[in-house]
């Protein structure tokens, strides 16, 4: 569906990924990481300076065209909409642009203004909307058309916690239905709940691109567990243990989950002492990207 | 075929709609035509004084000079600002992921604005102004035809131009003096301000080499019988050579600024 083979661009530097058809990817990184640039190359904006680029098998910038049918994009600075018209007229000129059927069109329409909720919206001209608002309009449009490679750049700003979940649910059923995804977010619980791919940038670099259990193992793999003990002390010199604090009745464990289980700790806890409440909190994606900025804080000083 | 064409056909009625939608703005077009050609005729008027003809030329050749290239204007109204508006705001790039021809688009909304002021602008506009300052007949069925057909490849024309000089959008950030200076030599150069008769002969080589007389002097000598057939398929022919050079020449444009934007990023 998606290829990029030793891809540069601006900052992008040999960025080489397969992505299959119906895989939905979270690009994370920090701001300037080059998530939007993957994005543009992924749909023809962007020619790359080196390496090759295949959308749908084809060079999307000598097909940008021709692939616009089968793809939604969702860009920062390109505005979807004519500011001066209404929003249902918008929608009208999409389904011109996509030869669609008035059946398929009022089908497709209904259920995602309903889902959405810019059914009250849609005589009012587009510049008069709140952000929120066309936000919302604008995700209809990219979903209106079913295509079969979605790109969206920050999908969620700007979205209430309702529209989040209808976005979330909807990607998911089309995912499920074969559609593929790349998205990039900030909200990172976000990107983590809809994709099942994750891939990190770091100025430019692919860090990582594969499920996101195997990039917390790999990034982020400290676990916390707390413990409330109501016995004694347990003796932990035998646990490969990173850090432990004892606060009251409350027993707080750091541990790198790639060197001991939860299981292995609590086992060599209960043999010792019992134990009246048990909370595992495990790192999100949000640690990966802090651990990245860290890191690369620390690579900073030394050089 | 029809399937291909008809995204562009449903553009065009859009475009046609959403004109009819603004009827104040309409009415203050005519009005606007009227008042241009009213006000010609007058100064026309004063400066033939007596006479009855200038070198060979009738006040009345004058003022359907006037009614006819002045209406024309108003009918080809070429939004110069449409692709300037969409580098400015950033929509180029989502026009280029559309599945549709980004030029086959811009004609085509253009066309419907036309149609709708070939009927309700136009029209009306020559039909006052013939009931007020008159206007000569065609020279004959035949020469009003070719009258059609020279104002459709004079649109054309204006229309490449404009396509053209759209282009330097891709490196200008201020294209309004650029159109500005095209539309002073539209206005002198085509016929509509000054009938190209009264051009001084030094003048003619100059206007040979540009469109700019293409574009409403072509179809107006026409209407007037003042071509021979040879004259007029010559000057239909070099109507349509115009088109293809500035089409050509703006499609040129048209990639080095994509590619531009591919490269650069915008």
């Amino acid at each position: 569906m998606l290829d990029l083979e030793l891809v540069s661009k601006f900052i992008l530097s040999n960025i080489t990924v397969h992505i299959p058809k119906g895989i939905s990817v979270g690009l994370i990184g920090a701001s300037g990481a080059g998530k939007t640039t993957f994005l543009k190359l992924a749909c023809g904006l962007l020619s790359p300076e080196r390496g090759n680029v295949y959308t749908f098998g084809k060079n999307p910038v000598e097909n940008r065209s021709l692939l616009g049918k089968k793809m939604g994009c969702l860009l920062e600075k390109a505005p979807l909409f004519h500011g001066e018209r209404s929003v249902l007229d918008n929608f009208r000129e999409l389904q011109m642009v996509h030869r669609m059927p008035e059946t398929e069109f009022l089908k497709e329409y209904r259920r995602l203004a309903e889902c959405f909720d810019i059914g009250k919206q849609e005589r009012e001209l587009v510049k008069n909307l709140s952000f929120g608002q066309r936000r919302r309009a604008e995700l209809v449009a990219v979903l209106l058309h079913r295509p079969e490679l979605l790109l969206l750049d920050e999908p969620t700003t700007g979205l209430d916690e309702t529209a989040k979940t209808v976005l979330r649910e909807i990607l998911q059923e089309r995912i499920q239905d074969g559609m593929t995804v790349v998205m990039t977010s900030h909200e990172l619980q976000e990107v983590s709940r809809i994709c099942q791919r994750i891939m990190v940038l770091k100025q430019g670099t692919q860090m990582y691109y594969g499920e996101e259990a195997a990039l917390l193992r790999q990034y982020a793999p400290m676990d916390c567990m707390r413990l409330k003990l109501s016995g004694r002390l347990p003796d932990l010199e035998d646990l490969p243990v990173k850090q432990y604090t004892l606060s009251g009745e409350e027993l707080k464990l750091r541990y790198n989950s790639n060197h001991v289980t939860a299981a292995e700790i609590l086992e060599h806890v209960l043999r010792q002492t019992s134990v009246q409440e048990i909370t595992i909190k495990k790192p999100d994606l949000a640690e990966v990207i802090r651990n990245l900025e860290l890191q690369e804080k620390w690579e900073d000083r030394q050089s | 075929m029809k399937r291909m064409l008809a995204p562009y056909l449903a553009f065009a009625k859009k475009s046609f709609l959403n004109k009819s939608a603004y009827r104040f703005d309409h009415f203050m077009g005519i009005l606007n035509t009227l008042l241009k050609i009213f006000i010609f005729w007058c100064i026309y008027r004063t400066l033939y004084g007596a006479r009855t003809e200038v070198d060979g030329i009738t006040m009345a050749m004058v003022t359907t000079n006037f009614v006819l290239s002045i209406g024309l204007d108003a009918l080809f109204s070429v939004n110069d600002y449409y692709l300037p508006d969409r580098i400015g705001n950033g929509s180029i790039a989502t026009e280029l992921l559309l599945p549709v021809s980004f030029q086959g688009r811009m004609l085509f909304e253009n066309l419907g604005n036309t149609l709708f002021k070939l009927f309700f602008h136009f029209l009306p506009a020559v039909v006052v102004s013939a009931l007020t300052v008159g206007i000569l007949p065609p020279a004959g069925a035949g020469s009003f035809m070719m009258f059609v057909v020279s104002a459709l490849f004079g649109y054309g024309v204006l229309w490449s131009v404009s396509y053209l000089l759209q282009m330097f959008s891709f490196w200008l950030i201020n294209m309004w003096s650029l159109i500005t200076i095209k539309n002073v030599f539209i206005n002198v150069l085509s016929g509509s301000m000054i009938p190209l008769w009264f051009m001084p002969d030094w003048m003619a080589p100059v206007l040979k080499v540009l469109p700019f007389s293409s574009i409403y002097f072509t179809p107006v000598q026409i209407y007037l019988g003042q071509l021979t057939s040879q004259e007029i398929l010559g000057k239909c022919l070099i109507q349509l050579g115009w088109i293809a050079v500035l089409y050509l020449c703006g499609n040129f444009l048209w990639e080095k600024g994509k590619k531009k934007l591919v490269v650069q990023g915008g």
